[in-house]
C-alpha cells in the first residue's frame, strides 16, 4: 500500500505583471485596458501525484515554472485554477527567503520557529540544537544582513528541518552551501525520506538531483514534458539541452 | 508529455486525509491559528523595536522624543499663537493626550498599510495567517504607546491632577482604541497590497483627520457652527476615542450617545476590516 502525499490536479498559476511601457494616464483611467498589466502563465496545466518516500527532482530551464509550482504546493501562492491536495503542510526552503535583516541570526531562528507555529517551550527546547546544526558558530550573534548567501541558506535550512517535515520543498537552497553543509543537509534529507517523507528538489545541478532523487519531473513553459524515474528523465532532459 | 511506467497502480493508492491549503477556513479556526502563534505575533514587533534607531546616538529614546517634540510644536502654534490654550482647561495635558492618542492611530494605520510589503521575505518562507502581519504591526505601536504613556502620567502629576478611580477604565479605552486602529490597518493593508497608490494617499487622509478629530483644538471651536458638519465631525469614532482618554485622565465631559456610537463603530470597523483583509489571504506575498 502506498499513500499519496501530494496531488496536483490541472494546476494553472497566472501572474499579473506590470510591463515597462505603460499606457497613458487617460487610457489607464478611461480605457481600463492598456494599464500595463500583462498576464504570465507561470504554471500552465500541471497534474501529477507524489507518494510518501518519493524524492522528486524538478528539471527545466530558468523561468520554466519550477519555483512557482513549488510555492503553489507550499500554499504560498494560490493556483489560478486547478487543485492541490497535500497530506501534511509542506515546508519550503528557497533562496532569498529572508526574515529580519537587522536582527541577529539567533533571533531569526527564534522568529522562524515561532512563525512555523512552535510554542515558546518547544522553541526553548530546540534552539540549541538548531544553532548547532547551522554550524555558524559565533556568527549566530551577528545581524542576518551581514551573512553571505551560503550562511543564509544554512540558517533557513536549519529552521525548516527543525520540525521533521513530512513534505520538504527545496528550491535551489542547497546550491550556495559549502561542501560540509551540503553533506549535513543530505543526511537530514535522507533521514526524512527514510521516515516516508516526500522531497521536491529544484536544482540546476543534475548531479545533486541524481544523488538525492528517485523520480524526475521535467517542466518547460509551465508544462510537464517528462515524468518518471530520475535516470530516464535526466537522460531526456540532457538529450534536449 | 512522456509518462513512464506508473510505479503506483491506481488500485493500490490510498489518498485518505489529503487536504487543500487554499481552502478558506472558518473565522473561528483562523483566529485560533493566530492565537496559536501569539508568541510570533508579539516577538516580531519586539525584535523590530529593539533594532530600530540602532544607528542613532539616542537610540530608543526617540520613541519618546518624537511625540513630545510634536506636542511642543502644537503647544506653540495652537496654545500660544492661536490662543486655544485659554479656552481649554489644563491645555498642556489635554494636548499631550490628544497628540499621543492620535499618533497611535496614525502610526498604526500607516504602518499597517506598508506592513504586507515589508514582510515579503517572511511570507515567502513561512505559511501563517497573514493577519498576523498587521496585528503585530499594531502591537508594536501599542508597545511604544505604552512608553509614551509614562509622559502622560508625568504630566498628570506635574499639573496636580493625580490618579482617579476612572483610571481603572483605561484598559477598556485602550482596547476600544486598538479595535479601531486594527480595523483601519486591515483595510489599509489590503488596499495598499492591491493598489500601491494607497501609500501615497494614506498620509493625506491621516493629516486631514489630525485636524478634524480635536487633537490640538476642541472640535466645537471650529466645527460647532453648522449642526450637520458638527455631527459628521463628532460621529468620527476617533474624536470620541481621544475624548475617552481625556475623560479618564482629566475628567472632561463625555457625550454618552456619541460615546456609545463610537463603541459600535470601532468594533464594526474591526469586524469589517478583518473580513475585508481575509478575502485576499492567499494573494499577499504573491509577487
Amino acid at each position: 500500500m502506498t499513500s499519496l502525499s501530494v496531488k496536483v490536479d490541472d494546476v494553472h498559476v497566472d501572474y499579473e505583471i506590470f510591463s515597462e511601457r505603460r499606457a497613458g494616464l487617460r487610457q489607464r483611467l478611461v480605457g481600463g485596458k492598456g494599464s500595463g498589466r500583462r498576464v504570465i502563465k507561470a504554471v500552465n496545466g500541471v497534474s501529477f501525484e507524489a507518494f510518501r518516500g518519493d524524492a522528486i527532482g524538478l528539471l527545466g530551464s530558468n523561468g520554466s515554472g519550477k519555483s512557482t509550482l513549488l510555492r503553489a504546493i507550499a500554499g504560498l501562492v494560490e493556483p489560478t485554477s486547478g487543485e492541490i491536495l497535500v497530506s501534511h503542510e509542506p515546508k519550503i526552503l528557497g533562496v532569498g527567503g529572508a526574515l529580519m535583516l537587522d536582527a541577529t541570526g539567533l533571533k531569526n531562528i527564534k522568529l522562524g520557529c515561532l512563525a512555523m507555529g512552535m510554542t515558546r517551550d518547544e522553541l526553548a527546547e530546540k534552539v540549541d540544537e538548531i544553532v548547532e546544526f547551522t554550524g555558524l558558530g559565533e556568527a549566530i550573534n551577528r545581524p542576518f544582513k551581514t551573512y553571505s548567501s551560503g550562511m543564509r541558506a544554512r540558517l533557513l535550512f536549519s529552521i525548516s528541518v527543525s520540525i521533521q517535515p513530512e513534505i520538504l520543498l527545496v528550491d535551489e537552497a542547497l546550491a550556495v552551501g559549502d561542501r560540509n553543509f551540503k553533506d549535513k543537509a543530505r543526511v537530514k534529507i535522507e533521514s526524512l525520506l527514510a521516515n516516508a517523507g516526500t522531497l521536491f528538489l529544484v536544482s540546476h545541478s543534475t548531479s545533486e538531483i541524481e544523488r538525492l532523487c528517485n523520480r524526475g519531473l521535467w517542466l518547460e513553459n509551465g508544462k510537464i514534458l517528462a515524468d518518471g524515474p530520475i535516470a530516464d528523465v535526466i537522460a531526456e532532459y540532457g538529450a534536449d539541452t | 508529455m512522456t509518462v513512464h511506467d506508473d510505479p503506483h497502480p491506481e488500485s493500490e493508492v490510498e489518498d485518505q486525509g489529503l487536504f487543500s491549503l487554499n481552502e478558506s477556513v472558518s473565522s473561528r479556526a483562523y483566529v485560533a491559528d493566530i492565537w496559536k502563534r501569539r508568541d510570533f505575533a508579539l516577538s516580531l514587533p519586539i525584535e523590530e523595536l529593539q533594532s530600530q534607531h540602532l544607528d542613532t546616538f539616542l537610540g530608543n529614546v526617540w520613541h519618546l522624543f518624537d511625540p513630545v517634540i510634536n506636542a511642543g510644536i502644537y503647544f506653540l502654534v495652537f496654545g500660544v499663537f492661536l490662543g486655544v490654550g485659554a479656552e481649554v482647561d489644563n491645555f498642556i495635558l489635554w494636548l499631550v493626550i490628544g497628540v499621543f492618542a492620535y499618533d497611535l492611530t496614525a502610526s498604526t494605520i500607516s504602518g499597517g498599510a506598508k506592513s504586507i510589503a515589508g514582510r515579503q521575505g517572511l511570507m515567502r518562507s513561512f505559511r501563517f495567517p497573514r493577519a498576523i502581519v498587521p496585528i503585530s504591526n499594531a502591537l508594536g505601536h501599542l508597545l511604544s504607546f505604552g512608553f509614551q504613556f509614562l509622559v502622560i502620567i508625568a504630566c498628570t502629576f506635574a499639573t496636580g491632577i493625580g490618579p482617579s478611580r476612572r483610571w481603572l477604565l483605561l484598559p477598556v479605552v485602550v482596547l476600544l482604541h486598538s479595535a479601531f486602529n486594527l480595523g483601519g490597518s486591515f483595510i489599509a493593508a489590503r488596499l495598499n497590497d492591491s493598489y500601491r497608490d494607497m501609500q501615497e494617499i494614506v498620509p493625506f487622509v491621516l493629516r486631514l483627520m489630525r485636524y478634524t478629530t480635536g487633537v490640538m483644538f476642541p472640535v466645537e471651536t471650529f466645527f460647532g457652527k453648522n449642526a450637520l458638519i458638527d455631527f459628521v465631525v463628532r460621529a468620527n469614532p476617533l474624536v470620541q476615542l481621544i475624548n475617552f482618554y481625556r475623560w479618564v485622565i482629566i475628567g472632561t465631559d463625555l457625550n454618552i450617545g456619541l460615546s456609545a456610537l463610537a463603541l459600535i463603530e470601532s468594533f464594526a470597523i474591526l469586524w469589517f476590516g478583518f473580513r475585508f483583509f481575509r478575502v485576499a489571504e492567499y494573494k499577499y506575498g504573491k509577487a
